[in-house]
């Protein structure tokens, strides 16, 4: 009985939150449009519906009766399973991120945590394990298309994925010195009371609380890489529409192409997700507690949370409509000597600090 | 110097520039709204359209309902791209006077450069602001007389008057040219 109720609320929590992720999905997609569009001077989508806001629902459809081709060259086994490889760890980090408060909740006997799926004590790891696995997919989707330019995508794909996870890794390592932990909850609720607690500034409780343990190096590295490891401008050198048509996607048609798609947006929901809990507090008001109280601060901490997801999505957005991309030798070298250098000095200088000082 | 541009690097000031122009277009669209996009939503609203546009190119007639043209074949001449076949004809009972039989305009070559309305002399060519033009079937614009009657007819609808002293049997070229009453256009 008890595993029943237990199982019970986790599908229920799993079905709201790929609910919330897909409906998202299709926002962004939208989102997107209208948002570079705005900043272009142009109108983005106007015709279906009232300023194209079914514009998404019409996408879908289209996306779903449409032919699906498979190349003859292709292999097709790797073929139809990429776009599966790429999409499934997209969706499965986001078991444990908290998107609200730490509370427990006791149904029939059994303790239920209603705003966070599991916790697990190496969350963060898990996330990362995962993310890399999706890198797969771009791969395997770049090599099995039997095309040139799917396959220099899929290569491009596969060295940027690897320095910038490098430094997604080691941007984060500052933040579990300071929290002392590989969960996700915990690192959340490590950052309560104000705005100075969050990891970004760093002020402490103790004695010295007053000098800041800041990660706002890690913060900018990771925002960076992470901007970089969903290949998205002006990192998207996969993608390359102007050199390579459409990079690894190249191939692709119909739902195929749909899952890389609902793949690339979950991947940035996910990283905003990921930036918001280690660097910017989580559920965390920016003043300390709550100003409702009770079952209505709970409400607050996630509408925090979605704030803070949506800022960085909308960042995403921002830089797309501002920068070019790079080329393929700056992409590196910005990897390897700018950024490297930097995440681990910003190792060392918190592990020194956090020794002597906490 | 070097320190201001180190200082600029590290602090990425060149792409903080760009990304403050992007959302300053942002701003001036969405929150203080004194800025439009420069987007014509097509289909709903059209551009206007200069004065000399050059569209589909129309037959006219005179204000009796007369054929203007007289077959003389000058603009199949001054055609570039060929596409216009004029086959004339005597008006039966008139042997002074030639008028076109038939007259096709294969516009799918057509480049629009109007040297076959310079080239008439009874001014009976003339270009429309016509452009939306797609057909499924490109036999469709191989235009005949009376579709490219109608598109004068469509689009001038005020007619050249007859001249008083033209005889109606006897063809003039440019005969009064300067006395012409100017087009409505």
């Amino acid at each position: 009985m008890d595993m029943l109720v237990f199982a019970g609320a986790s599908v229920v929590k799993i079905a709201v939150v790929m609910v919330t992720v897909l409906l998202t999905v299709a926002v962004l997609t939208l989102a997107e449009r209208k948002v570079l569009s705005w900043m272009q001077d142009r109108m983005g989508p106007m015709e279906v519906g009232p300023y194209g806001i079914l514009q998404p629902i019409a996408d879908g459809i289209k996306l779903f009766f449409k032919e699906d081709i498979i190349p003859s060259g292709a292999n097709w086994v790797l073929f139809s399973l990429a776009p599966i490889i790429s999409l499934i760890p997209a969706f499965i980090g986001f078991a444990v991120v908290p998107y609200g408060p730490n509370i427990e909740y006791d149904l029939y006997g059994v303790t239920i945590k209603p705003f966070i799926i599991t916790d697990i004590n190496i969350g963060i790891l898990y996330i990362l394990a995962f993310t890399s696995i999706g890198a797969y997919g771009v791969i395997l989707g770049g090599w099995a298309s039997n095309n040139k330019y799917s396959l220099l995508g899929g290569l491009r794909a596969a060295a940027q994925v690897i320095s910038y996870e490098l430094n997604v890794g080691l941007a984060i390592i500052g933040v579990i010195i300071l929290s002392g932990s590989l969960s996700m909850v915990t690192i959340a609720e490590k950052q309560a009371g104000g705005f100075w607690h969050w990891n970004v500034i760093g002020m402490g409780h103790g004695a010295w609380w007053w000098i800041p343990v800041t990660q706002v190096i890690g913060f900018v590295v990771y925002v960076i890489s992470s901007v970089a490891e969903t290949n998205r401008l002006p990192f998207d050198l996969p993608e390359a529409d102007s050199e390579l048509v459409a990079g690894w996607m190249t191939e692709y048609s119909g739902m195929r192409f749909a899952f890389f798609f609902m793949a690339e947006y979950a991947n940035m929901i996910l990283v905003s997700c990921i930036a918001s809990v280690l660097f910017l507090g989580g559920y965390h008001a920016p003043y300390p507690g709550t100003l409702f109280p009770g079952i209505l601060g709970y409400f607050e901490g996630i509408a925090w949370f979605t704030v803070k997801v949506y800022c960085f999505l909308f960042l995403f957005f921002w830089i797309r409509a501002t920068l070019p991309r790079l080329r393929y030798d700056q992409l590196m070298r910005f990897g390897w000597k700018v950024m490297l250098p930097l995440a681990l000095a910003n190792i060392v200088i918190t592990s020194i600090v956090v020794y002597f000082l906490r | 110097m070097a320190v201001a541009d180190l200082v600029k690097t590290f602090t990425f000031y060149e792409i903080l520039i760009g990304m403050k122009a992007t959302i300053t277009v942002f701003i001036q669209r969405i929150i203080l709204r004194n800025r439009k996009a420069v987007t014509l939503q097509y289909p709903h609203e059209k551009r206007d359209l200069p004065g000399t546009y050059r569209g589909m190119i129309a037959l006219l007639k005179y204000d009796d309902g007369t054929e203007k043209c007289v077959g003389c074949d000058l603009c199949e001449a001054a055609c570039p791209s060929r596409v216009i076949t004029v086959i004339s004809a005597e008006v039966e009972g008139e042997p002074m006077k030639r008028y076109a039989k038939e007259y096709y305009m294969d516009m799918t070559r057509c480049l629009f450069c109007g040297l076959c309305v310079d080239a008439c002399p009874v001014d009976a060519l003339a270009m429309t602001k016509e452009y939306a033009w797609a057909r499924y079937n490109k036999r469709d614009l191989r235009l005949d007389k009376p579709q490219l009657l109608a598109l004068g007819d469509r689009n001038f609808p005020e007619r050249e008057k007859k001249l008083e002293f033209q005889h109606p049997n006897v063809a003039y070229f440019n005969i009064g040219h300067k006395s012409l009453p100017s087009k409505a256009s």
